[in-house]
């Protein structure tokens, strides 16, 4: 515990709330608002990637079958009229209770008259995802992220500087928001590991900074081309020092339709290696596109696609292709949202390598209902139903493919 | 209680009220159209301007979305939402800037000069509302069937000057007038807005869209 107390994201989490407070007293303005999911879910015969194990559900363990799945702190401290600070701080009981910072950034916005400019500096999701706007980059819909944003919030954060200019529709008396998106950015290098070495999986685990994320023990990592790759990803670290980026464009038509369109590249030099972290740089790049409807004010429909390819090595000796997509429809009723996905993903391994395979496919349906008790208390039940293969299984002599069917039980707490 | 006295609204409407009914181009209702009478028997007293009004934030959106308010008169922004907002105006007329929690209430804000004010969110940038501030104490917005009563006493009767102004106007600070002759204090008056309005931009938000 007092490891934990100790530990630098927690001190910057404790710093920020001293300083929420400060500024409070000198009357800024400061928010702080959190939830808290406690479940209860079923467990894995396997252990998970984040236990160095080879199962693709969260929980294995029978003594985190009740747990604290999440508790997330957000904080907003406006320091003057144009700029706030921001703060995303979690805790997650897996592997071995985790506290750290998801996010942590400076937001200046200034009041427009017309156009919009405004920026971020700090780390930070990049906004390509319709699916989780909730508090701490959570989803109202499902308990469990696609297996494309699962990955969004494991491997991608933006550790640098983001800057948009948005033609808000009310401004201009039009039906049409419109705005670009631009960022550059540092310490996304290893971005592209998990795809290749476990592929994309629907779970509600977001990596913190400075965070170690396991992996199976392949049989791939024991050969000499690997032998300086660990078996797991820091996924936020600078490896090869040069500067990745992404552009992005925002559409919505009067909030009902809303298009985003990213293109984001890591800039990663695969031929770049951290020998003390045991990481490499990956190459990674990925369009994506996120699409959301709202048919009327109870049904929405929101889907997402991203397409892409990642590689590392002097001779890109790991290169994938990798898609990945969901069909989300979500409606509410009364105090109720019922929500239902279908998702699928494959990641093509392109390269000779012959001992090392990447070819993965995930396919999953979810379904999820939950009641607002309150505007403090919701409940859930969600059942998930994955159906995952991957070639680098038969290599240890497990059978290709794994089927998961992972419930859990949901009361949260928000405030 | 309030059924009482939503009958005496009802019975004071009936016998001494002048009804306007708002029509577009087209001879249709139009809703939230703000209506007042100018002149100098038509001027707001002293306990109207000393009301304190509000225009609420509530679900993302401002609450009333127009408010209309005499001139010299404070207006207070409560915030019913668990978010904060960051409410603004660059309008002539009044501009200012509040960040609004909702355990955090903020004094009130005076309206000294008459003009349309433009309200805007800087973090919810779809939310919109309008506080119209008047030089008249006999004002009121139209309802779903573009009627609208202004309660008048007989010292109000004689010839003023009828004015309308509506959102989906061209030019927000062009409100359309024609004089009008009051000659009871219950009257039935059409009035028909003389230029085309714009289309209606109803956003569709919900509690998803907080984040974006």
């Amino acid at each position: 515990m007092r490891r934990m107390i100790t530990s630098k994201p927690l001190g910057l989490l404790v710093w920020s709330l001293i300083i929420s407070q400060c500024v409070a007293a000198q009357d800024m303005s400061a928010q702080v608002k959190g939830n808290m999911s406690v479940s209860l879910t079923n467990s894995s015969n396997t252990a998970a990637w984040h236990q160095y194990g080879w199962g693709i559900a969260r929980f294995s363990d029978n003594n985190q079958r009740l747990n604290v799945s999440r508790l997330a702190l957000s904080s907003r401290v406006d320091i003057s009229s144009a700029w706030s600070a921001h703060v995303v701080a979690q805790y997650v009981p897996d592997p071995n209770d985790k506290i750290g910072l998801t996010e942590a950034y400076a937001q200046y916005q200034p009041l427009a008259q017309g156009y919009q400019f405004s920026a971020r500096v700090g780390g930070f999701y990049p906004r390509m995802s319709l699916e989780n706007p909730a508090l701490g980059w959570s989803s109202p819909y499902t308990y469990h992220f696609s297996g494309l944003n699962a990955w969004l919030g494991e491997e991608v954060r933006t550790f640098g500087a983001e800057f948009e200019l948005k033609r808000a529709a009310r401004r201009f008396r039009s039906k049409h928001d419109l705005s670009a998106i631009g960022a550059v950015f540092k310490g996304n290098d290893p971005a592209g590991t998990l795809i290749a070495w476990r592929g994309f999986v629907p779970h509600d685990r977001q990596s913190v900074f400075n965070e170690r994320i396991g992996i199976a023990p392949l049989k791939s990592l024991s050969t000499p081309q690997l032998s300086r790759q660990g078996q797991y990803v820091e996924p936020f670290t600078e490896v090869d020092g040069r500067f990745g980026y992404y552009l992005g464009a925002h559409w919505s038509y009067l909030k009902q339709h809303a298009l985003r369109f990213y293109w984001y590249d890591n800039n990663g030099d695969p031929s770049a290696i951290n020998y003390v972290t045991k990481q490499y740089a990956w190459d990674t790049k990925f369009w994506s596109l996120a699409w959301r409807t709202k048919f009327n004010a109870q049904s929405q429909l929101i889907a997402q696609a991203m397409v892409g390819n990642t590689a590392m090595g002097p001779t890109r000796g790991v290169d994938n292709d990798f898609y990945s997509w969901f069909v989300m429809l979500s409606h509410t009723f009364d105090d109720y949202r019922l929500s239902v996905r279908a998702e699928q993903s494959k990641v093509i391994d392109k390269d000779h390598w012959q001992f090392d395979e990447n070819a993965s496919f995930t396919k999953g349906v979810t379904v999820n209902v939950q009641k607002s008790l309150s505007e403090q208390w919701q409940l859930g039940a969600e059942l998930q139903l994955i159906d995952y293969e991957a070639d680098a299984r038969l290599a240890v002599g497990r059978a290709k493919g794994q089927d998961e069917q992972v419930w859990r039980l949901n009361a949260q707490y928000q405030f | 209680m309030n059924k009482i006295l939503l009958l005496l609204g009802l019975l004071s409407t009936a016998s001494n009220a002048l009804e306007i009914t708002i029509t577009d181009e087209q001879g249709k209702p139009v809703a939230g159209t703000a209506v007042w009478l100018s002149g100098k028997s038509w001027q707001a007293n002293q306990s109207q301007q000393q009301t304190i009004y509000s225009m609420g934030q509530k679900d993302r959106a401002f609450t009333p979305h127009t408010l209309i308010v005499p001139s010299n008169s404070q207006v207070e922004f409560p915030n019913f939402d668990s978010i904060l907002h960051h409410v603004y105006s660059f309008s002539q007329a009044k501009a200012f800037e509040l960040k609004l929690y909702r355990d955090k209430p903020l004094a009130p804000v005076q309206f000294s000069q008459a003009g349309v004010v433009e309200l805007g969110c800087n973090i919810h940038d779809w939310m919109l509302g309008y506080i119209l501030v008047v030089n008249s104490g006999v004002y009121g917005i139209s309802d779903a069937q573009g009627k609208v009563s202004l309660t008048i006493d007989s010292a109000q009767l004689g010839n003023t000057q009828l004015n309308v102004w509506h959102e989906r106007f061209e030019n927000l600070n062009m409100p359309e007038s024609q004089p009008l002759t009051i000659t009871g204090v219950s009257q039935q008056v059409q009035y028909q807005i003389k230029q085309p309005l714009l289309d209606k931009l109803e956003f569709i938000t919900d509690e998803t869209d907080d984040y974006e």
